[in-house]
């Protein structure tokens, strides 16, 4: 070892083995460990971004289920949505679909009114029967979650319920509005 | 008391009296176009409308007694039979009318409780009922029909046309159609038989679909339901890509290779091939249900 090497062990020695902070900084990050930490996603941003997703899905599958074209459908996770339409255990539809959902509803409860006991009972017997079905199939579906078929059946068969809330509102509302010639 | 009882009786045999009069006889005509549209409207009682060779529109038969009037008018081509009935009144309107139209005329028939039939309109023809029977006769023109609570029977005459027809709760059945069918049901069965199709879309939620007719060339049958059995029976050569599949239940085919299970967890078969030069297209699927296809 030279004197050089010496002369650089001895000036090391001679420095602090801790570097002290400028201000103490513990406060702030016992406060960080005890309050949970507040995600850049609030509230109300995961709100959005949800409804911007399931308004695209949702339409997707609305306007599939109204306008009875094909047979493509976008989901999304199960645990960005409020309010839903399972789609097997793993997703659901959307806001879309409950608008149509619920708009078609409206429609059938009033024109319902307007038909006879026998024939609302017919309409609503047949619409616990598709109900029925999309029960079976989502059970299905939760078991066989991949399962193809049974994803193009549960789509079919939300569809078909749409479809006929939409030919029954509409059959009565046309047939009765007829009357008012 | 016995006065009070004795006008009771008076009032309910009034009633009795009133409710069972007699319907009005009817009997109407006006000029009409030969090939012009024809509007009927019966809320309640049976429409039969039938084409003839005159360039006149006939109305018979008898007219609920709370009936207000047979309105029968002209529009240029355009003829209005309707059943005027009292707003708030539904009791005793029920009508039952014959009407002929000229033959090349298209017909909108609209009830609410009352079956339809037609017969011999080349037209084109739109059939409404809430409740009700509709047996329909097609010539040369496309039809739509639905019901919500009733049969349809629709029987062609071989030539292509298009058929719309669907019901809620009942069964349909098309018998010498060709052309193209799109028929639903939620519950109910459906049967086509005979013709040849180069589109055929069958559904049903509940109930049986059976398939007895030919596809053409590059034809396309879909057939969906969710409870019931599939039974397809090709007349003729059928040159098609199939896929069939059924999550619950058979599939036995007299043509092409066997259907394979889906899984070895559950009992779902399916079946994929081509037959001939594959030009067209059959998808047949189930939920629960046995499917059988031969030809």
């Amino acid at each position: 070892m030279s004197d050089r090497d010496d002369k650089l062990i001895a000036e090391a020695n001679k420095l602090s083995t801790e570097i002290s902070p400028e201000r103490d900084l513990w406060p702030g990050i016992e406060q960080a460990i005890k309050v949970p930490q507040r995600s850049r996603w609030t509230p109300r941003l995961a709100q959005a971004a949800a409804v911007v997703l399931l308004v695209g899905a949702s339409s997707m599958v609305t306007w599939m289920a109204t306008k009875d074209q094909a047979r493509v459908i976008e989901v999304v996770p199960v645990d960005l949505v409020f309010e839903q339409a399972s789609f097997g255990g793993r997703y659901a539809l959307g806001v879309g679909y409950q608008e149509a959902h619920r708009d078609l509803q409206a429609q059938l409860d009033t024109e319902l009114e307007r038909l006879s006991p026998e024939a609302r009972k017919e309409v609503e017997e047949n619409l616990a029967m598709i109900r029925g079905a999309i029960g079976q199939i989502n059970k299905a579906l939760t078991e066989e979650p991949d399962n193809a078929l049974l994803q193009e059946l549960l789509v079919q068969t939300y569809r078909e319920e749409l479809a006929m809330m939409k030919r029954v509102g509409g059959l009565t509302q046309h047939v009765m509005s007829r009357e008012d010639i | 008391m016995k006065k009070l009882i004795a006008n009771y009786l008076v009032g309910a045999a009034l009633l009795v009296l009133a409710s069972t009069a007699s319907a009005r006889e009817v009997d109407e005509t006006i000029d009409a176009a030969s090939d012009g549209h024809v509007d009927i409207i019966n809320i309640s009682g049976s429409i039969d409308v039938y084409g003839w060779s005159k360039n006149r529109v006939e109305v018979t038969g008898e007219l609920g007694n709370r009936v207000e009037e047979l309105i029968l008018e002209r529009d240029g081509d355009k003829i209005l039979v309707k059943v005027k009935v009292p707003r708030n009144n539904s009791n005793n309107i029920s009508s039952d009318l014959t009407v002929r139209v000229p033959e090349d005329s298209s017909i909108d028939v609209s009830t609410v409780s009352a079956d339809i039939t037609s017969k011999d309109i080349k037209g084109e023809q739109v059939l409404h009922t809430v409740s009700g029977d509709l047996i329909a006769e097609p010539v040369e023109d496309d039809i739509s029909a639905q019901t919500v609570s009733g049969d349809i029977d629709i029987l062609g005459d071989g030539s292509d046309i298009d058929v719309e027809v669907n019901t809620v709760s009942g069964d349909i059945t098309v018998i010498e159609v060709s052309g193209s069918i799109a028929a639903e049901v939620v519950s109910g069965e459906i049967l086509v038989r005979d013709g040849s199709f180069h589109r055929a879309t069958l559904n049903s939620v509940n109930g049986e679909i059976d398939y007895q007719a030919g596809l053409r060339s590059d034809g396309k049958l879909s057939v969906e339901t969710i409870n019931g059995d599939v039974d397809v029976q090709f007349s003729g050569d059928v040159s098609a890509r199939f896929d069939i599949e059924t999550f619950n239940g058979d599939i036995s085919n007299c043509f092409g290779p066997k259907a394979q299970r889906t899984s070895k967890y559950t009992p779902g078969l399916e079946l994929s091939f081509t037959e001939g030069s594959g030009d067209g297209r059959v998808t047949i699927t189930t939920l629960n249900g046995d499917i059988d296809m031969c030809n």
